[in-house]
């Protein structure tokens, strides 16, 4: 029963830390990341999100559909195939002023953000 | 004195230089479709109200959001709402209001009045669907400037400094089932644009004028392709990028109906069901940015002068015949329509003579994108309805401070057989 109790903990532990990468801060329109745990790469990728997402919609769209796996706008299913297709649908938008480089990197930092919330 | 004989200069410049002035904090766009949504107008228009490549299969897959299909039958509405998932009901009402309100300066106007400042048009606009089976679309012209000087003219009590308006008019109202009985055939029944061309008149940056190759009349005939009827059509998207439609309309008077076809084909870009093309995001091609959608089509009619019971006589045979194409590469957007028609008796003239017409339009845009929002236009048109060439040179620019609302200054410049005409025009417009 210990032993139990002690695994159980250390899975709930293991949860809450899964999670830290996922920090939100912030409601609503204000609602952000919290980028401090964040691997260097994936920083900076965020810093471009931050500044060229901002533009059109709120990044509350965003991880509200990492955080729940579907498109709040479509309702479809919001997973690696999906942030490819907005990358590419950002990316033709005629003024969305985001080039392929840093549609790669919002598109890198999704998957990555997706990776982190389904641990 | 100068100000007389510069106005469409001063105009164009003092446009130029207040632009800037209203460039808002935020965007905030907030018509039918996008409360309905809960999206930016951006998500279909460019500058609003010409449609994106999304918007463009949005408006296809008969006003409900590409990719969606049956989620209204699987009962997936959240507790509280049983009742729109009952009745079907939208769960706002999908109503919204476009305006506009232009400054006309005509040189060589007929009446001398050079510069006009009036209240063009006041439109009702009503969009959306029923549990994502059938989608519809109301438009309903509430006052436009039409004939108000005549008006005004023949009586005196009304020569106030108000146009009066022409009378309210219904000018879109249809159904579509959308994959009626599960097949990819959509069935649109009411008043509407006959799918002909590529673009639907109300979905340009300039909807004023509307392209020659489009809306031109010949003789006393009083058709053209873009105008509203009531009619049945059926359409149908085949493998993604491949769309079809084709319709009979029925015209008062008519002892027959007329008929028409469309048939248009997207090559890259998004698909005309919404989907993102693959892209590479590694290595670069020209299809990462570039479409092109060619189409055609033709429209064989009838029509006459009235007698006194309503029935046509002096029957005029006519059809239209056009091509098209819509290249979108990056932030250029090309676009070229032609059309070839032939009336039998356009003039409904007891001795019929017939009359070979056409009409070509040629159109380039730019976004310059943010943080300026503008799109330098320019449009090329050359227009024979078997009285002579006509030729007009329409650079243009528009402006967008607000996802819904949007400035523009254009310039003309007509060469026609009587002579040659300029007009400045600014008009402001805005949806709510």
């Amino acid at each position: 029963m210990k032993k139990l109790l002690v695994t159980m903990l250390l899975v709930a532990a293991t949860a809450t830390s899964a999670h830290a990468g996922l920090k939100v801060i912030g409601r609503g329109d204000a609602m952000r990341l919290d980028p401090s745990s964040f691997p260097p790469a994936m920083k900076a990728n965020y810093e471009i999100v931050r500044v060229k997402c901002v533009k059109c919609h709120t990044l509350e769209r965003t991880i509200v559909a990492i955080q729940t796996g579907v498109a709040p706008i479509s309702g479809q299913p919001f997973d690696r195939s999906a942030t490819k297709a907005y990358g590419v649908k950002m990316l033709r938008k005629p003024d969305s002023n985001m080039n392929k480089a840093e549609v790669k990197a919002s598109v890198d930092l999704m998957n990555y953000l997706l990776s982190e919330s389904e641990k | 004195m100068f100000l007389r004989k510069h106005t469409s200069a001063v105009m164009f410049f003092l446009g130029i230089s207040l632009a800037p002035l209203l460039v808002p904090d935020h965007a905030d766009a907030i018509p039918a479709f996008s409360r309905q949504h809960k999206t930016e107008c951006s998500t279909c228009h460019t500058i609003y109200p010409e449609l994106n490549e999304f918007g463009d299969a949005f408006l296809k897959n008969g006003y409900v959001w590409p990719h969606k299909k049956g989620e209204a039958a699987k009962g997936t509405e959240p507790a509280g709402n049983e009742w729109a998932a009952i009745s079907g009901l939208p769960q706002q009402i999908p109503i919204s209001l476009t305006a506009s309100a232009d400054l006309a300066y005509d040189e060589d106007a007929a009446d001398g009045n050079k510069l006009d400042l009036s209240a063009r048009s006041v439109t009702l606009q009503a969009g959306g669907s029923f549990r994502d089976l059938v989608g519809f679309f109301v438009t309903y012209n509430l006052y436009s400037q039409g004939m108000q000087r005549a008006s005004a003219l023949s009586t005196p009590a009304e020569n106030t400094n108000v146009p009066p308006g022409n009378s309210p008019d219904l000018d879109e109202l249809f159904l579509v089932w959308r994959q009626a009985a599960g097949t990819p055939v959509n069935v649109k029944v009411g008043r509407f644009e006959p799918k002909l061309s590529l673009w639907k008149k109300s979905n340009r940056i300039l909807p004023v004028p509307s392209y020659a190759s489009t809306t031109y009349r010949v003789g006393l005939s009083p058709f053209s392709s873009d105008a509203t009827e009531d009619g049945v059509e059926l359409n149908a998207l085949l493998g993604n990028r491949l769309f079809v439609a084709g319709g009979v309309v029925d015209r008062n008077g008519g002892d027959r109906k007329d008929g028409y076809g469309h048939i248009s084909y997207k090559i890259g870009g998004t698909d005309l069901k919404g989907q993102e093309p693959e892209v590479d995001l590694e290595h670069d091609s020209v299809w990462d940015f570039l479409s092109v959608t060619l189409g055609g089509f033709g429209y064989w009619g009838q029509n006459g002068e009235f007698d006194a019971n309503g029935i046509a006589q002096n029957v005029n045979n006519f059809r239209r015949i056009g091509a098209e194409a819509d290249i979108l590469y990056k932030r250029l957007h090309l676009k070229g329509s032609g059309s070839f028609g032939r009336d039998s008796n356009p003039d409904f003239s007891v001795l019929a003579t017939s009359v070979d017409s056409r009409a070509y339009t040629l159109e380039g845009e730019y976004y310059l994108g943010a943080p300026v929002n503008l799109v330098p236009l320019f449009r090329y048109e050359y227009l024979n309805a078997g009285y002579g060439a006509i030729k007009r040179f329409t650079p243009a620019l528009a402006y967008a401070p607000l996802q819904n609302l949007r400035l523009s200054l254009e310039y003309t410049h007509s060469i026609a057989p009587e002579g040659t005409g300029n007009i400045a025009f600014a008009s402001i417009a805005f949806s709510l």
